[in-house]
């Protein structure tokens, strides 16, 4: 895989590329795994399905077995990858910047806004958030359930773009998707735990999604304690200190979404490069 | 440890009872730490990109906290837990 721009993979344009798409036969990829897609949790792999992941995890052996073996099928860049089980499905969380740029420089046409599937199969719920491009936007449409009612889906760059931000700011977390690695064709709005990769990561460890390029530092001077950054949080990484009345950062915690800033009227909240953080640097 | 144990009665929440659950979704809407996953049945579908027939499947049950909304919200009582350790109980975050 080769990164692009400031050592991010998300800004190399061939990762967009219908070129790379059609050197990898994508589209017969990504129609096999969106087809099955509700199912990779309840699927068989190697004799193990996803069920009750957390405490298979646990046994002494088996569980390092299964770490190794998810772990390496979330990663997968081996020709013969399958999609029934989403090899090489993984992401990253973005701020919504370089969600922006990506949309409005990197992503291939069309772009279409389509309902999380996570939402849909882990919540009930209908939100149309997930912003899709390139060969899977012409997938995403031959599943009726996934396409909004009422409104319009298929947009044009300004649109993607306005609907990114309206999304962050309403609190949910920017996040590029290869499928399968190094083709990109999705920044998801993901919400914990819905998220398959964000409870995949946060409850059990793996890294089907790795931390941000940065972090968010909170300014002591200019806090004012008013504590409504907190509730942005989908990491748990903000707390407020009522000794200090101030915000404290839970840098480990902290996956560099920059969704918190939206809420602060006081500019205290600014997201720094993740090498430039003490402790931080290469902790994706 | 003991795990927790959820169980859903397919006879009465299914694709072969009377209620679906596309159209009730009740206790996944409820249940705070996401544990319940809704996903086509993995039997052939006659249009495999709309199938027909869903099921609930409790997938994460480590993360259930027993707090039993589930079973109190479903119409037809289809579900049964019996809590036991959860994975915040081990690591709390």
């Amino acid at each position: 895989m080769k990164h692009g721009a400031g050592g991010k993979w998300y800004m190399n344009a061939r990762n967009y590329s219908y070129e790379l798409a059609d050197e990898y036969n994508m589209q017969a990829y990504l129609e096999e795994q969106w087809k099955n897609m509700e199912t990779l949790f309840i699927r068989k792999i190697m004799g193990f399905s996803s069920i009750g992941l957390g405490y298979k995890m646990q046994m002494p052996l088996v569980g390092r077995f299964l770490r190794w073996a998810a772990e390496r099928q979330i990663h997968s860049e081996k020709p013969g990858r399958n999609p029934v089980r989403a090899d090489g499905h993984f992401g990253q969380v973005i701020p919504l910047e370089d969600a922006q740029h990506i949309i409005g420089n990197l992503a291939a046409e069309p772009i279409i806004k389509n309902y999380c599937v996570c939402r849909w199969m882990q919540r009930g719920v209908k939100d149309a958030v997930c912003i899709n491009f390139g060969c899977l936007s012409q997938i995403i449409p031959k599943l009726t359930r996934y396409i909004p009612v009422d409104q319009k889906w298929q947009l044009d760059r300004e649109e993607a773009i306005a609907a990114l931000e309206e999304q962050n700011k309403r609190g949910y977390v920017a996040s590029v998707w290869f499928q399968p690695v190094p083709y990109i064709n999705a920044i998801c709005s993901c919400e914990s735990p819905e998220c398959g990769g964000l409870r995949l990561r946060n409850d059990f460890g793996l890294r089907t999604v790795y931390k941000g390029e940065y972090v968010v530092t909170a300014d002591r001077d200019k806090c004012q304690g008013c504590k409504s950054c907190v509730r942005m949080c989908q990491f748990g990484a903000l707390r407020y200190l009522p000794s200090i009345k101030k915000v404290i950062v839970n840098h480990d915690k902290c996956f560099g979404c920059g969704v918190c800033r939206h809420a602060c009227n006081h500019d205290a909240l600014t997201l720094v490069p993740r090498e430039s953080v003490p402790g931080q640097a290469g902790k994706f | 440890m003991d795990k927790t144990k959820i169980k859903i009665d397919y006879k009465k929440c299914g694709p072969n009872a009377k209620m679906d659950p596309r159209e009730c979704r009740k206790c996944m809407n409820v249940c705070d730490p996401a544990v319940f996953l809704m996903h086509p049945t993995l039997e052939e579908h006659k249009d495999p990109y709309n199938p027909e027939r869903w099921l609930v499947t409790p997938v994460w049950p480590c993360m259930c906290t027993g707090c039993m909304r589930c079973a109190e919200v479903c119409p037809e009582q289809a579900i049964t837990v019996k809590a036991q350790q959860s994975l915040y109980q081990i690591r709390a975050p």
